[in-house]
């Protein structure tokens, strides 16, 4: 009786934990560096490549990061993410391209039918497919995948075609726009347009973390564990994978949004295909699933092999001049992906982060198991 | 009480044989609706030309459905069989045109060089499904999610080195002579390789079937998807039989790429994946493991894509998966699933 008003919950028991050790986390520390780079960046190295790498990081981030609250903590495998991805991006593409002229308003409008759309069309394939089985899912989000990609290649009034859309972002953002110098660097376009990118996907991704910790985050977890406990503990298990489903698509489509303001420029290829859709989860898998954080890294992983595999082809080209085989199996870098992806799911299931997480808590455990051993 | 419970059974029996029997009705009944619309002509035509596309799709889902239904192994290296398939007819057919048994070659000599080319797709994809059995997928038994993770990353290697060894490019296929042109019958134009895509496909369905009912394997397979343990216990090594099956359904994968490339008359890297796709519609809407059910299913999928294909181009993949959706909410276990 008098213990029941005194003993914290569990949830609670952790909440303060973690609320105790806030400011002395290491991961903390590691995330204001991160940050703070990511700040500092285009100040110190003034290289256009480095930036644009820098910032598809980022945005590749926050889509796999959306990517891994539906495969890592729901347990759900969707192949139409990029699907979501490309919907932003097409929505801010043609939101300027048919207005003709580039207004500030036109970023918020596309971001907000970015949401629209693909909030409606992730609660339509979640409710068609998900009260079945989990794997009708990934079949019918592959075809869904391939029926919007085919969409975008062929409806040629809305979308140009495979030709693709190109336009110019409104006002600071605009390519032409530059206004001095500031700290050795030249403010223009370009750099606000990271900023905003920067700034946009940094909030992105600790909504996604906010998303995962909350309580709802929690019957996640336990429904990819344990469906049918968390069914008898009386959660509606359904409504909450539709919640996670909708909510993952719905950041995919916004950091769509911010890739196309990136590029200026959307085809189906580059934001609505099957490969990109692939690099996205070779990023999950590789940062480990379920770990958030881990996309952070998948995504560096990818673009940085992506921006310098190129010169690979060069060095293979000097290094080898004569050997044809040689040349053809150094342009299929996508070989090289897949050879990775199979060897990450065998032998390293967990991830980077994943396995990295794991040391570490066997480290603590052995230290604690010694700091124990003294007083038995 | 006893009788009592025996009528319930016996109406229950009637029951679901009146389902089944009006599930077929208004499957094969929707497929005349079309011609309100499109004249009886053109409607010939189209269907011959959607049955063929159904049969050489059945090719593919037939193995991918087995595999599902045996095993619970969602295999997405399929169109990557499929589409090996499709490169190994094309170059064998490529060598056979220099001994002159393609263009301008004789009736047994077209349907020679046709049978041959299936017999080495049957073989290459038979062995590529062994390979991939034993290496790979036998590792991640009882978990989907690696399963399928392993089958994209295999199917994404296998396509890759085909680019290697082929080219990334669109190739035309050189039809043997024999299979070129078309009958015309009352104004109704029949390309003669459709009608041997249907004949193939009907033969394919029809040896699943006879090696499923009349085999002493066909009752393994059947039992090991109704239980794999019971099986087990029986003394049966369901590993073998697993590798059995996963072989088969590759070969038959390749099979239908190379008829497929023929039936097209031009192959590239990425057909594989697009087949996939179809073949997935079709095992969803027929029920995954039941092979008259995915024959169903690739009937419909075929003749829809068709009819809508002649209307309106760019919605024939959609008005595919609206068909699956609409099953999907009605049956949610596809038409022969099991419930």
């Amino acid at each position: 009786m008098e213990s029941k008003t005194m003993q914290p919950t569990p949830v609670q028991m952790e909440r303060e934990n973690l609320r105790r050790v806030r400011f002395t986390r290491p991961a903390l520390w590691v995330q204001l560096v991160l940050l703070a780079c990511l700040i500092a960046g285009p100040l110190v190295v003034p290289s256009f490549r480095a930036m644009d790498v820098m910032t598809k990081v980022m945005i590749f981030a926050v889509v796999a990061a959306s990517y891994d609250l539906i495969l890592g903590y729901t347990g759900i495998l969707s192949l139409a993410h990029v699907t979501f991805f490309g919907i932003g991006a097409y929505s801010m593409a043609l939101v300027v391209f048919h207005s003709g002229q580039a207004a500030w308003y036109h970023i918020p409008v596309a971001m907000a039918l970015a949401v629209g759309i693909s909030g409606v069309l992730a609660v339509a394939l979640a409710f068609f497919s998900l009260r079945v089985k989990a794997i009708f899912f990934t079949m019918m989000s592959l075809a869904l995948a391939e029926f919007v990609f085919i969409l975008g290649d062929q409806w040629h009034d809305l979308t140009m075609g495979e030709d693709g859309v190109s336009f110019s972002l409104p006002g600071i953002f605009s390519v032409n726009w530059s206004d001095g110098t500031f700290l050795g660097a030249t403010l223009n376009g370009r750099l606000m347009t990271y900023y905003f990118i920067l700034a946009a996907s940094v909030l992105l991704f600790i909504g996604l973390v906010r998303f995962v910790r909350s309580p709802v985050g929690r019957v996640l977890k336990s429904v990819r564990d344990n469906e049918q406990r968390s069914t008898a503990l009386g959660y509606k298990t359904f409504h909450y994978k539709v919640l996670s489903n909708v909510f993952g698509s719905v950041v995919a489509s916004l950091a769509g949004v911010l890739f196309a303001m990136w590029l200026g420029y959307v085809n189906p290829t580059s934001v609505l295909g099957i490969p990109v859709m692939l690099n996205i989860l070779l990023m999950v898998i590789i940062g480990g699933m379920g770990t958030l954080y881990g996309s952070i890294m998948g995504a560096a992983f990818i673009q940085v092999a992506e921006a310098w595999l190129p010169d690979l082809q060069k060095l293979t080209a000097w290094l080898l001049p004569h050997v044809e085989v040689a040349q053809r199996l150094a342009e299929r870098w996508i070989l090289y992906f897949g050879i990775l992806f199979i060897l990450v799911v065998i032998f390293f299931p967990k991830g980077l982060v994943g396995t990295a997480r794991d040391v570490i808590a066997r480290r603590k455990l052995r230290l604690a198991q010694r700091d124990h051993q003294p007083g038995l | 009480m006893t009788t009592q419970t025996a009528t319930a059974g016996l109406q229950e029996q009637g029951g679901t044989d009146f389902k089944k029997v009006a599930v077929w009705i208004a499957s094969v009944g929707i497929w005349f609706l079309p011609l309100l619309w499109i004249d009886p002509t053109t409607y010939a035509v189209l269907t011959v030309a959607g049955l063929a596309m159904g049969m050489l799709i059945f090719l593919t889902a037939s193995g991918l459905t087995l595999i599902f239904g045996l095993m619970d192994v969602l295999n997405l290296a399929h169109g990557a069989f499929f589409v090996w398939g499709a490169y190994v007819g094309f170059s064998l057919l490529g060598a056979l045109q220099k001994v002159g048994w393609v263009e301008g070659a004789g009736a047994a000599q077209s349907i020679s060089s046709v049978l041959l080319c299936l017999l080495a797709a049957l073989v290459v994809g038979g062995l590529m499904g062994i390979v991939l059995e034993k290496m790979l997928v036998r590792l991640t038994y009882g978990s989907h999610l690696k399963q399928i993770l392993i089958t994209m990353g295999a199917s994404l290697i296998l396509v890759e080195i085909l680019k290697v060894v082929w080219s990334p490019n669109d190739e035309v296929v050189i039809v043997p002579a024999a299979f070129q042109g078309s009958w015309d019958i009352m104004d109704v134009i029949i390309t003669k390789f459709r009608v041997v895509a249907i004949v193939v496909g009907l033969a394919v369905l029809g040896g699943i079937q006879l090696v499923m009912m009349r085999t002493k394997l066909g009752i393994i397979v059947r039992a090991g998807v109704e239980n794999k343990e019971v099986v087990e216990t029986l003394g049966y090594n369901i590993r073998r039989v697993f590798t059995g099956v996963f072989c088969a359904g590759a070969a038959l994968a390749a099979v239908g790429g190379t008829m497929w490339s023929i039936f097209k008359e031009q192959i590239h890297p990425a057909m594989g994946e697009e087949n996939l796709i179809f073949a997935l519609i079709v095992v969803i809407i027929g029920g995954m493991g039941s092979v008259t059910g995915s024959f169903l299913g690739a009937i419909m999928v075929g003749l829809a894509f068709n009819y809508v294909a002649y209307t309106m181009p760019p919605l024939a993949l959609g008005a595919n998966i609206m068909i699956m959706a609409v099953i999907l909410l009605i049956r949610p276990t596809g038409l022969m699933g099991k419930e």
